[in-house]
């Protein structure tokens, strides 16, 4: 198991490592200086980009599309919990039964929605034109990840295969689409110092 | 590789900043901005989601930049550029993106499309594929900043012209239209044509301003290319009149683009050389109505009316209550469209949209959800504070037969001063009360 576990491991580092690159890379290239006089507040602005900004109701797209983003935030909160689960994997035999099978219905959850994703992808006419063979092979790697976790959590026998797709997921984050988890939050912040400086978001009158 | 593809490729690495990057590697392709564009509203089809668009660019900047997309890029849709792409890409940044920011405040990423086509848009006009007629409208503001002398006496005559005019409407006759005053306040800058002079110069002496007017127009061309170098040397025209006159601030005509540019852009490129305050008309209007310089009627715009905010002013320009304070003040039935401010949709006719021609089909079709917003409201009077708009719901209403009248917020002020004459053109608008027009003389 050990070996296994190592494997893990790697792939983790792995991943780390690939994002730390690509964090480096686009920190070394230049940030454009915003020297126009402030009409609001750009703090607030990112503050805004990652609160209620991100509500489901602060978006008309998100508005006319509340289960798709349901299922989008639902599926991401899977993918950290299973990350969690992997960090304690090792003690997982050791974990009080509720935690555990509270774990094996998140982790279950979180592949059903990956799933629905993934044949969202399929199905859908838009989706569809919008994919690239990347797109297809993230989200059900990701979605066959999180099902393998909740299997592991709750048979043993699972473990090696669970920690040899756990390297090769983790090792393929900064490889593939599933990088946007670092662009994220560059681009939520550089969205929040925009509208924020231009006191668009959060509109004065919202605060008042 | 062509000269061609070298320019465009070398000025997408120049262009390579954080933002840039990050636009270029935050998308997860959920396709949830594609209700957020006006162009695949009116026109439902993949090509016209903002993220297809954008990842036209994405395609190439992998083949460049990224690891995997070089060992498999068909993986990544990895693209080597060529020239039919470049085709490809400058009519998508040129024709079917107004720079609106719509898909952006709807991206649960906030993906910076706009700032893609940006990219494009500018290495379309590095490697000389840009629409020609932007190039040359850019171009010739350029030669005339060079030497003004050449139209500035023309130019003032027209002027003197235009003070008699405003002379005649308000029927004071040491109303003036000053031209290059040295120490005024406020230096004006209009846009091509009387209706962005005539209106304003009746305000500014109505609230005894201490202005004076720009030998120049507002617009940027260079701005709708993504050139910076002409951009700026358009601009530079502006503010060496501002510097040379000495005034405190610079007020921009109704003009969306040229408002974003010199309140949020030119600051930045011309650092340590701008000191001065710059605000729209609009805001100034809003001002003086707050501080009782001028005096409007409320109740001489009966009518049914409604606002258009213009991509630039509101949602990237954080003009968003200012002009609804002054069309409150001014009209009796004011109506909102459905949605508006940081969410309103785009008429169609940003981006330069308007000077291409062989784009109009295209902008006009793209300009369905608007109209559709427009007839919603049932108001007769459509206010825009930006040419651009103006011009574009100008043309979607005689496509989709709105019957609605286009107006800018200054036409509506002077308006509700009630002069006791109209100003040409306006004749029709005008209800002559003797008791509304001495207001404005008080």
């Amino acid at each position: 198991m050990l070996t296994f576990q190592l494997l893990a491991l790697a792939g983790l580092l792995a991943g780390l490592y690939g994002i730390y690159i690509r964090y480096i890379e686009t920190k070394r290239r230049a940030l454009p200086a915003d020297n126009s006089p402030l009409k609001g507040n750009p703090s607030h602005g990112i503050a805004y980009a990652f609160t209620k900004g991100m509500m489901p109701w602060a978006k008309e797209s998100t508005r006319l599309h509340m289960i798709a983003y349901l299922r989008g935030i639902g599926f991401h909160i899977g993918i950290f919990t299973s990350i969690g689960a992997l960090l304690i994997s090792p003690f997982w035999r050791n974990l009080p039964p509720l935690l555990s099978s509270t774990l094996i219905w998140a982790l279950t959850i979180g592949a059903l929605l990956g799933a629905a994703g993934g044949l969202m992808r399929i199905i859908e006419h838009n989706l569809r034109g919008l994919s690239l063979p990347d797109d297809y092979f993230a989200v059900w790697l990701v979605t066959v990840w999180m099902a393998v976790s909740a299997v592991a959590v709750w048979n043993e026998a699972w473990m090696p295969a669970y920690y040899v797709l756990s390297a090769i997921t983790l090792a393929y984050i900064p490889l593939g689409k599933i990088r946007h988890c670092l662009y994220f939050f560059f681009s939520r912040t550089f969205f929040g110092k925009f509208f924020g400086r231009r006191a668009v978001f959060p509109h004065p009158e919202s605060m008042k | 590789m062509t000269e061609t593809i070298q320019l465009a490729l070398k000025t997408l690495e120049a262009q390579l900043n954080q933002p840039l990057e990050t636009a270029l590697e935050a998308c997860a392709r959920c396709g949830l901005c594609a209700e957020a564009c006006h162009y695949y509203r009116a026109e439902p089809k993949v090509e016209h989601i903002p993220a297809f668009r954008a990842e036209q660019l994405r395609s190439v900047y992998r083949y460049e930049h990224d690891f995997l997309s070089r060992l498999f890029p068909v993986w990544t849709g990895a693209k080597k550029l060529d020239e039919p792409m470049l085709a490809n890409l400058t009519e998508i940044a040129f024709s079917q993106c107004t720079l609106c920011r719509r898909c952006t405040v709807n991206c649960p990423l906030g993906v910076d499309t706009p700032l893609m086509m940006r990219a494009i848009r500018a290495m379309a006009t590095a490697s000389g594929t840009a629409p020609e007629i932007l190039v040359m409208l850019a171009d010739a503001a350029i030669e005339k900043g060079k030497d003004p002398s050449f139209y500035k006496e023309m130019f003032l005559e027209q002027i003197k012209e235009m003070e008699e005019q405003l002379r005649d409407v308000t029927g004071d006759e040491n109303a003036t239209i000053p031209v290059e005053k040295q120490g005024a306040k406020i230096l004006y800058v209009p846009l091509a044509g009387a209706h962005t002079i005539l209106p304003p110069a009746v305000v500014f002496n109505a609230a005894k301003e201490d202005w004076t007017l720009s030998i120049f127009e507002a617009s940027n061309y260079g701005v709708f290319l993504a050139d910076v170098n002409r951009a700026k040397q358009v601009a530079k025209r502006i503010v060496d009149e501002a510097n040379r006159l000495g005034v405190k601030e610079i007020v921009i005509a109704e003009c969306g683009h040229a408002y974003a540019s010199y309140r949020w852009d030119v600051p930045n490129w011309f650092a340590g050389q701008f000191d001065f305050k710059v605000r729209s008309l609009i805001e100034v209007l809003g001002d003086y109505i707050r501080e009782g310089k001028i005096k409007v009627d409320p109740t001489a715009i009966p009518e049914g009316v409604t606002y258009h905010d213009s991509c630039n002013l509101a949602r990237n320009g954080g003009l968003i209550e200012e002009p609804r304070y002054v069309l409150k003040n001014v009209a009796q039935d004011f109506r909102e469209m459905t949605p508006n401010k940081d969410e309103a949709i785009c008429c169609g006719g940003g981006g330069g949209l308007v000077a291409l021609a062989e784009y109009a089909e295209r902008r006009i079709a793209a300009g369905k959800p608007k109209a559709d917003q427009i007839k919603q409201t049932g108001a007769k009077v459509v206010v825009a504070a930006c040419e651009n708009c103006r011009l574009q719901i100008g043309d979607i209403n005689e496509h989709y037969n709105l019957n609605v009248k286009t107006t800018a917020i200054t036409d509506l002020v002077v308006r509700a001063m009630r002069l006791p004459k109209p100003l040409p053109g306006h004749e029709a608008e005008y209800l002559f009360e003797g008791e509304g027009a001495a207001i404005a003389r008080e």
